[in-house]
């Protein structure tokens, strides 16, 4: 079934079946700058299945940070639903939002975004530390996840004692902790050389197979390559909706 | 997990809430030590304020509580049960006190004799004078200041002498007026270092007195020695320094509860004997312990109340630079707060962190303002009095922390309330 079909099924406010992991519909995001209004998402729609593989594309102003935005909850649309998880959660609060964050979402970001005072176990554990784990089941599952991204031997490791691939290596390991829904990669292999950056694309194909659901924010072909669907995104709308072999 | 909002309330989440609050707090906790230690300059500047405010009030709390201490036990001390009648009322504002002095007259020698044969149920009488401070001679050398009381055998039971060596005053010496004195450790440390003062002659005021006994060592009192004194029998006193001398009457009651029916019937007989109709005030002072530690609580109240102005001052103060140190921090850590923000740190977590970290802070300057007044105290003790009660200690602690608390909110409010995209965009 494509995404759209299945799109066009799902009548608005209710939720969609249970395979389908994200369900946007009609977004709008529109920012009030005063004078202009700035509509910088206009009527988005798409749907991503549970253990789909999927990169967002786009040149730059197109949207695309917006929509990252939005998938990842640190932000609400303007208008229309966006459903995460069989969670309509389009209109929460803040507080609730950073509940859906901690527990259906894993961040990866360009710049990798961990506390630089903190050791690598210690960044790993802070989802874990926002969703009252105790402290024994923390350090375990911490450690675990290291383990899984081929850190187990950095864990007291501050970030500056890390390399750029090992520190998104952390991060990674910081966004699979709490068992996400989706992971949400922003960039990941921005800030890396080529041949890091590739390691750390083979991470997430791993990732991938092992079950994970993955959306690349990325503008580099290379990357998105990696995909298994890609949707390209141009003036806030969906311009592309593709398979990838 | 079906369309709901938030999870559903039952008592199980909320447990699991109080459980979250926790462990944030716990790591806010550690976050905030942490902090402390890698900025330590800069946390030492901006806890100066509550670290004066808190050894301020430790420190006058000690010695308050010290002078307490010691005027209990050295000067409000006249003894287990017993009163004092003499001719003012020790503990009166300064206008009764000159009122009195034109009214009051001298208790006098025939009025102890007159209680001593009259009074019921006293365990012990005692009758003292006090002579104008003067000097004490022994063969080339003088010593100052000795304080010269002529006093009856009596008194070794109710004041607080004890004999070290020889003996006190007695019957005999009192009957026959005898020319023997009982001394203090000061003329022992400076007439007699290391010889027996038992036997030898001492001149006090250009009488000779033989030395009969020595009292055991009192220590001091504010810097001023309690043991620099020359006790005569009070026939003696009369007899070569003041033939009429007023003095103090001192009545040991058997236990407490009889003092007051003691100190009434004292009264009574003073009244008849004086012939003052019941319209008319007492003409001389009943002077209790309690008399004279209400006159120094009154006294201490004052200070105290002053204390509490200042130290409320510094507290503001100090809590006002904690207030603007947090913002700064709040300000330099934005994107830290992005960070956690975007991995489901809820406003309440970040509120927390915050005003635990300025509590902890300013705890952490309670506590040195606690070590630094235990320091100071214990320096003030050598030549004056204090003692650290261990409320001041609670107290500097719990102020200090509430301070850092209440000054915390605002600048922890202002990093909840960031939002966590434009956050995560400053890049830290």
């Amino acid at each position: 079934m494509e995404p759209q079909t299945l799109d066009s099924q799902l009548r608005e406010s209710s939720a969609p079946p249970d395979d389908i992991v994200i369900h946007a519909h009609d977004l709008w995001k529109i920012y009030d700058m005063g004078t202009v209004k700035v509509d910088a998402l206009c009527g988005l729609s798409f749907s991503i299945r549970r253990g789909e593989y999927v990169a967002i594309m786009g040149p730059s102003g197109s949207g695309k940070s917006t929509l990252m935005n939005l998938i990842g909850c640190l932000d609400t649309p303007t208008h229309g639903q966006y459903w995460l998880n069989g969670r309509l959660v389009s209109q929460l609060t803040d507080d609730e939002l950073a509940y859906i964050r901690n527990k259906e979402i894993g961040f990866v970001f360009q710049t990798f975004n961990l506390l630089a005072r903190a050791t690598a176990l210690h960044n790993v554990e802070l989802p874990l530390i926002y969703s009252g784990t105790p402290v024994e089941e923390r350090l375990m599952r911490a450690e675990e996840s290291l383990r899984l991204v081929e850190l187990g031997d950095r864990i007291q490791h501050k970030p500056n004692e890390l390399s750029g691939g090992q520190r998104q290596r952390v991060a990674i390991a910081r966004a699979l902790v709490n068992h996400p829904s989706i992971l949400l990669a922003d960039e990941p292999t921005g800030n890396l050389d080529s041949t890091t950056g590739e390691e750390i694309m083979n991470l997430f194909d791993r990732l991938h197979q092992s079950g994970n659901t993955i959306i690349l924010v990325t503008h580099e072909h290379d990357i998105a390559a990696h995909a298994h669907r890609i949707i390209h995104i141009r003036d806030g709308r969906v311009d592309r909706d593709e398979p990838l072999e | 997990m079906t369309s709901g909002q938030t999870p559903a309330r039952s008592a199980g989440a909320r447990r699991r809430e109080l459980y979250n609050a926790w462990v944030t707090a716990r790591e806010a906790f550690w976050i905030a030590l942490d902090a402390l230690y890698t900025h330590k300059l800069r946390s030492f500047l901006t806890l100066l304020g509550v670290v004066i405010a808190t050894t301020t009030l430790i420190v006058v709390m000690s010695v308050i509580n010290g002078m307490n201490l010691y005027i209990a036990n050295h000067i409000a001390n006249l003894g287990a049960n017993t009163f004092v009648l003499s001719q003012f009322e020790w503990a009166q504002g300064h206008a009764a006190w000159v009122k009195a002095q034109r009214r009051n007259k001298p208790i006098r020698i025939e009025d102890y004799e007159f209680l001593k044969e009259n009074l019921e149920g006293y365990k012990a009488i005692g009758a003292t004078s006090q002579y104008p401070s003067r000097s004490a001679k022994y063969e080339r050398q003088i010593l100052y200041d000795v304080s010269l009381t002529g006093v009856t055998p009596s008194m070794i039971d109710i004041g607080q002498q004890r004999v070290e060596l020889g003996r006190y005053i007695t019957e005999p010496d009192y009957l026959h007026a005898a020319m023997v004195c009982f001394i203090g450790q000061d003329l022992v440390d400076k007439f007699f270092p290391g010889a027996d003062p038992l036997g030898k002659e001492i001149e006090v005021n250009g009488r000779v007195f033989r030395v009969i006994g020595v009292a055991r060592r009192i220590g001091t009192t504010f810097g001023v020695s309690q043991d620099n004194f020359v006790q005569i029998p009070l026939t003696s006193f009369q007899r070569v320094f003041v033939a009429r001398p007023s003095i103090n009457i001192s009545v040991q009651a058997w236990a407490a509860a009889q003092m007051l029916p003691l100190e009434d019937e004292v009264r009574t007989l003073m009244r008849v004997r004086r012939h003052l109709p019941f319209t008319e005030k007492d003409t001389f002072g009943i002077n209790a312990s309690a008399t004279i530690m209400s006159l120094w609580e009154r006294l201490t109240g004052s200070i105290f109340a002053v204390t509490i102005g200042v130290v409320a001052v510094f507290m503001v103060v100090g809590g006002i630079v904690i207030m603007n140190i947090m913002l700064a921090s709040v300000t330099e850590r934005t994107h830290e707060i992005g960070i956690r923000k975007s991995l489901g740190a809820r406003r309440r977590d970040i509120l927390t962190q915050f005003v635990i970290e300025s509590a902890v802070m300013a705890g952490a300057g309670g506590l040195i303002g606690v070590i630094l007044a235990v320091l100071i105290s214990q320096i003030v003790e050598r030549f004056f009095a204090s003692a650290v009660p261990l409320s001041g200690v609670f107290l500097g602690l719990a102020l200090s922390a509430a301070v850092g608390l209440f000054f915390g909110i605002y600048p922890a409010s202002k990093a909840a309330k960031l939002d966590p995209i434009e956050a995560l965009r400053m890049e830290g």
